[in-house]
């Protein structure tokens, strides 16, 4: 999957890997490639942005720890990042069905 | 063991334009990505040519962290403000009869805000982060002195307090408040 198909997505899919609990950068990264079977096909430095500007909207927090004698920079979902994450899995469903209902033809579901 | 002299340049590529606490974060999951090529059965080139490939353009990156840089996004949020506030100004210095300021003041006023202008643009536009940082500050800077010298030239004149002249001050005070909060984050390194 190319950047340009992810665009509007990848912050859903970035808060949806740290829901789990806290990660780092690369870990991140190694989960998204886990969960989208390694389709995912982004420039991996890019995605250090896309948790900083995630960071300013106040959707995940970032805090230094010492790991190995090297400092890691991890990240945590905030409660609105919670809340912001179940907001767009919502919307996520509703277009979802609503494309499939329209390429593919059969009634659209209801949004819930 | 060693860091491969691929990943210091590619590291210092990217030192030269972002701060180092950013080059830092980049540095360890470059160095966790050369690792799992490493565990992959890579031999160590290969295995650091595969990290810093799959890291991508250092330009892409410094691009992405332009666009997040707090003083870029601060100077976008004052630049879309500026023209409401400077018609609040326009129109409380109309009303007020308050133009009669001399010439040189006026041309002085006009000048400094051409300058602040250009340098939250050149912040808003930029796509070099440390460029966009440094503009972004002197604009927040310069807002901020303007906003004050207007405040308190019109109460040191004396202009008769009027709403609309109200309204203007209390938008440029609310603009000095959000310039200042934005400097921290943009002076950070």
């Amino acid at each position: 999957m190319r950047a340009e198909e992810l665009k509007g997505h990848l912050d859903a899919m970035l808060l949806a890997a740290l829901e789990g609990g806290p990660q780092h950068g690369y870990a991140v990264i190694e989960a998204l490639r886990q969960s989208t079977g390694g389709r995912l096909d982004l420039p991996t430095g890019t995605i250090y942005p896309a948790l900083r500007r995630l960071e300013q909207a106040g959707l995940i927090t970032g805090s230094w720890s010492v790991v190995g004698g090297r400092r890691r920079r991890e990240y945590r979902l905030t409660p609105a990042g919670d809340r912001a994450l179940s907001g767009r899995r919502a919307d996520w469903r509703d277009f979802s069905a609503m494309v499939t209902a329209a390429l593919e033809g059969g009634p659209c579901p209801n949004p819930a | 063991m060693p860091e491969p002299r691929l990943i210091s340049s590619y590291l210092d590529v990217l030192a030269a334009q972002l701060p180092a606490s950013i080059v830092e974060e980049l540095g360890d999951g470059l160095a966790e990505t050369h690792r799992s090529y490493l565990r992959q059965g890579l031999a160590p080139d290969l295995a650091a040519r595969s990290a810093v490939a799959e890291f991508g353009d250092p330009e892409l990156i410094v691009a992405g962290f332009a666009r997040v840089n707090p003083a870029r996004r601060a100077a976008r949020r004052l630049l879309g403000v500026g023209p409401a506030v400077g018609a609040c100004w326009v129109a409380a210095l109309v009303t007020s009869r308050a133009w009669a300021v001399p010439l040189p003041a006026r041309m002085l006023a006009g000048l400094v805000l051409a300058a602040v202008i250009a340098l939250l643009a050149t912040s808003a536009l930029g796509t070099r982060y440390r460029l966009a940082a440094r503009t972004g500050a002197m604009g927040l800077f310069g807002i901020i002195a303007l906003d004050a010298s207007l405040i308190a030239g019109v109460a040191l004149a004396g202009v008769p307090l009027t709403w609309v002249l109200g309204l203007a001050m209390a938008a440029s005070a609310a603009r000095i408040c959000y310039a200042a909060r934005a400097l921290r984050p943009a002076l950070a390194r």
